[in-house]
């Protein structure tokens, strides 16, 4: 279907400049995707989705106008175009502009072994049925969801400029969700493991044990204590260590943020934002993260050093905020899919590894929390402030150098500023996570992002609980 | 159009084989302005879909595609049936829908929305940022949205049913900071409506300023427990996070609620009274039918704080031999339809959120949190962090917090938390909560 409409897009391309446009691109887009969902032993549904279309984007006067279509027939694309014209001209004028980049033809596909589209319905199916099966190992699981995701998505970027970029990626995982209950008390945990890659990575990895050991943790959760408020000396896992550098500090330097001075970090460039033990990277394609060579304004993705030993370097880039500050794009524009815009977002972000084995980490905490990522329910912050505030999984109390007690319903909160300042060890192991159930959102849209980093020891942190 | 593309769905679905069939075709208009000090975008978007439910037997598959083309829908509908006949047994599966009907809605559709046209919306988004800036020179707008989309939603079957109808809707948020000697404050507000004049633009706009000047000089209190009023669009997403769930009777059956087998017993304390009304004027999901054709309707949940119902879509009431309440809702149009709140309201009473204030000796004034999706609903775990707050020190609001993390139980706080509900009812998208007192809530601050 796509070698019916690349000449046409093209041809797209020029009529905006014909129009009028100083500038054009076109962003055509086929993703197919499936979810499988087992619920209680049963299948509750096999979904499958085919979402495709095209999206325009030109400048006229200075100011940007965007339409998009999945009407790909030469009427539909050329409504699109009048639209997008018509949006850019309704504002008169504006002061936008493009930061300079190379034009890239590229063509890039992820290399995998068995595309999961081929493999046959009743195949996948039995893998999330037997998964599910295998997480009820008591009588305190009360409910079991588990689901298997699979994404393949193809993306074609051409403008004015001349650049043709290609790009196809699969994204494959399973997730689990365990309810447990324990005298009276009820506890969930989510998890999931997602890989881009094909269906090779589900058949390398033992499902089974993975769903039985989240529901040993939702019962040990259920039966164990919150935690008491207050501020604690904490170890934390790569797991939320990336989540908390993805939310709290990611978005604060997105270019866009910055630019209108809504980021803690506006003004902070090559000043020490964080302990000097911390270097924070934003690199399109690390083993473990999210396949992104190319962002979707057609500019190549490479690695993009924040925070070097606790120095901020420099912010996340699309073409629009690379203009504003005058610098060149990092290949951070990125757009959910042909309905909307790319703004400025985070690739794989994590923090680098350094020198400390996990127990020197904890061995000198006289009492403080190993706080853990599995079965965490997410985070959200307020940039402005640098706030966050992250519900994590079941965690542990470290008493006297060691791991003691689980605790569950615990909460971080602080200012990420302040958080990262306290960090005083980083751990030598290095974990990145991706996922195909959720991405990361901004400005409603979602986009699967990689997240992740060493252990670290935070000093200082704000444990909420009941 | 849709329904004739749709009817050739059926037909392809029957012919290879389907027992029943459901196509929902979803055609939706949206316009969006992203803007900061200044626009920073301005989009139309056309969103189509269609999503095909196939039964073969006690066999169930969904698929979706967002190419109306005669050839694609036909590709979708082979497909569909084909991932049907693999997928397993669903025992407690009876039928789709087989009777549609319309409950007496009202306000879900302003033509003013949609004839909108692209000037009148950019000037709108350029007044927000300039009354945002003219408030005062140490504010600035920092982000925001205006949103307008006209949707026009049909569904058919193999029982020959078929409805479709048309909604407004209209969101606008905004975020600004005020910036003074090293300090800064920064300020949300939004506002969701079905109508074009149900938003209030200036009022949005002085609302984010003032916010952003008032909390210039925030900081966190001591940990303390101590009397908390939370504003209504905050109590309102809270309701939504902790109640959506646990009021599904899917999660009911499924044994996940913690609700479960409570009808007809005291969960909260007798002033508390919540309802989920589908047919409320111009609720932000109020529609005659919900996502598989069922008629809505106004349906109790507590009343005087007893569990009255939970919430059905066809599966769930057809497995307990019942009515569908019409709460099918499909979140998007290639998603399954599950048991979802249409407007769920927790009554007001009659104490205005001022007198609140003033009778409180001690306490916190929660104006604005984070992260309160993170609670817990199974547990009840609330957790939040207050980005915006007040201490309130004999009947008056003091000094600005932020940075304190709010705890507690929701269902202990139903139950025996609740000192006042105020009289304010207001909405945050589906949610609608007045002002609400609670007689002790622990901080966690410095």
């Amino acid at each position: 279907m796509f070698q019916d409409v690349s000449s046409q897009l093209r041809k797209l391309v020029e009529k905006a400049i014909e129009s009028g446009a100083s500038y054009a691109d076109v962003r055509y887009q086929k993703r197919d995707s499936e979810v499988i969902t087992v619920e209680n032993k049963m299948l509750k549904s096999y979904s499958s989705r085919r979402h495709s279309g095209a999206g325009i984007r030109v400048i006229v006067n200075g100011a940007l106008g965007y339409a998009s279509t999945s009407d790909l027939t030469k009427d539909g694309l050329e409504r699109a175009l009048n639209s997008s014209i018509k949006i850019a001209k309704s504002m008169k004028s504006g002061e936008l502009g493009l930061g300079e980049t190379e034009a890239n033809k590229s063509n890039v596909e992820l290399t995998i072994k068995e595309d999961p589209f081929g493999v046959p319905p009743e195949e996948k199916v039995s893998i999330v049925m037997e998964a599910n099966k295998a997480s009820w190992i008591g009588d305190g699981i009360k409910s079991a969801i588990t689901r298997l995701g699979i994404t393949k998505d193809f993306r074609y970027f051409s403008s004015s400029e001349g650049a043709e970029v290609y790009v196809e990626t699969c994204l494959v995982g399973l997730g689990h969700d365990s309810v447990a209950k324990v005298n009276g008390v009820m506890e969930r945990v989510p998890y999931s493991e997602s890989m881009c890659a094909g269906f090779e990575f589900i058949r390398s990895r033992d499902w089974n044990s993975f769903t039985s050991s989240i529901s040993e943790l939702a019962i040990e959760a259920a039966g164990s204590k919150t935690p008491p408020p207050g501020t604690y000396t904490v170890v934390v896992d790569p797991r939320i260590v990336g989540l908390l550098l993805h939310e709290a500090f990611g978005h604060a330097s997105e270019g866009d943020l910055v630019a209108s001075g809504e980021s803690v970090l506006y003004g902070k460039l090559d000043k020490q934002v964080a302990s000097e033990l911390v270097t924070i990277i934003d690199e399109g394609v690390v083993e473990g993260g999210y396949f992104y060579p190319f962002d979707d304004e057609g500019v190549k993705k490479r690695k993009t050093i924040i925070v070097e030993n606790g120095v901020l370097r420099g912010y996340i880039h699309d073409r629009t905020s690379s203009f504003q500050f005058g610098v060149d794009p990092t290949g951070n524009g990125r757009a959910q899919d042909f309905e909307n815009t790319p703004i400025v977002r985070q690739t794989n972000y994590y923090m680098q590894p350094r020198d400390y084995e996990f127990d020197e980490l904890i061995e000198d905490i006289d009492f403080g929390i190993y706080v853990k990522g599995m079965g965490a329910r997410g985070g959200q912050v307020e940039v402005g402030m640098g706030t966050f505030t992250f519900s994590v999984g079941p965690s542990k109390i470290i008493r006297k150098g060691e791991l003691a007690e689980t605790v569950r319903g615990v909460v971080i909160s602080g200012m990420i500023l302040e958080t990262l300042k306290t960090i005083d060890a980083v751990g030598k192991d290095l974990l990145m996570r991706t996922s195909v159930f959720g991405g990361c959102g901004k400005m409603a849209q979602s986009v699967p992002v990689g997240v992740g980093g060493p252990h670290v020891r935070v000093r200082k942190m704000t444990v909420g609980g009941r | 159009m849709e329904l004739s593309l749709a009817g050739l769905a059926v037909k392809k679905a029957v012919s290879e084989g389907a027992d029943e069939v459901e196509v929902y075709v979803q055609k939706r208009k949206v316009i969006q302005v992203e803007f900061a000090e200044k626009i920073e975008s301005f989009k139309a978007v056309e969103p189509v879909g269609m999503s095909l439910r196939v039964v073969f037997g006690k066999r169930i598959a969904l698929h979706s595609t967002s190419i109306l083309s005669e050839d694609e829908v036909l590709e979708a509908a082979k497909k569909t049936v084909k991932l049907a006949k693999v997928a397993e047994e669903d025992p407690n599966w009876n039928h789709l829908n087989r009777k549609f009907g319309k409950g007496p809605a009202e306000g879900y559709y302003d033509k003013e929305v949609e004839d909108l046209g692209y000037e009148e919306i950019i000037d709108t988004a350029s007044s927000v940022t300039g009354w945002i800036k003219d408030y005062d020179k140490r504010v600035t707008p920092t982000r925001g949205i205006l949103s307008i989309s006209t949707t026009i939603t049909s569904i058919t079957n193999n029982y020959g049913e078929e409805c479709s109808r048309k909604e407004t809707n209209v969101v606008i948020w905004a975020r600004a900071k005020a910036e003074e000697a090293g300090m800064k404050g920064t300020g949300t507000e939004h506002q969701e409506s079905r109508y074009w004049k149900g938003i209030k633009f200036q009022d949005l706009a002085l609302k984010t300023a003032e916010k952003t000047v008032k909390f210039l000089r925030a900081k966190p209190i001591q940990s303390e427990k101590m009397p908390a009023i939370f504003r209504n669009q905050i109590f309102a997403n809270i309701l939504g996070v902790i109640l959506s769930g646990p009021i599904n009777a899917d999660w009911v059956q499924k044994g996940r609620s913690p609700l479960s087998n409570k009808l007809g017993m005291l969960i909260a304390s007798e002033n508390v009274n919540i309802v989920d009304d589908g047919v409320l004027n111009g609720g932000w999901r109020t529609r005659p039918f919900d996502d598989e054709g069922h008629a809505t309707q106004r349906t109790l949940i507590v009343e005087s704080g007893i569990l009255k119902n939970y919430l059905y879509d066809s599966y769930t009431a057809l497995k307990e031999g019942i009515e569908s309440t019409g709460n099918a809702l499909r979140r998007q149009y290639w998603i399954a339809p599950q048991p979802s709140p249409n407007n769920l309201i927790l009554e007001p009473g009659t104490v205005g959120p001022d007198e609140m204030i003033r009778d409180t000796r001690r306490g916190i004034y929660i104006e604005e949190t984070i992260g309160e999706w993170l609670s817990n609903p199974v547990s009840g775990n609330l957790n939040a962090t207050v980005t915006h707050g007040y201490l309130i020190e004999n009947g008056e609001l003091k000094e600005p917090i932020k940075g304190v993390v709010i705890s507690g139980n929701f269902y202990e706080i139903l139950k025996n938390g609740i000192e006042l509900i105020g009289n304010d009812l207001r909405n945050s998208g589906e949610n609608y909560s007045p002002t609400v007192k609670l007689k002790e809530l622990t901080i966690a601050g410095k």
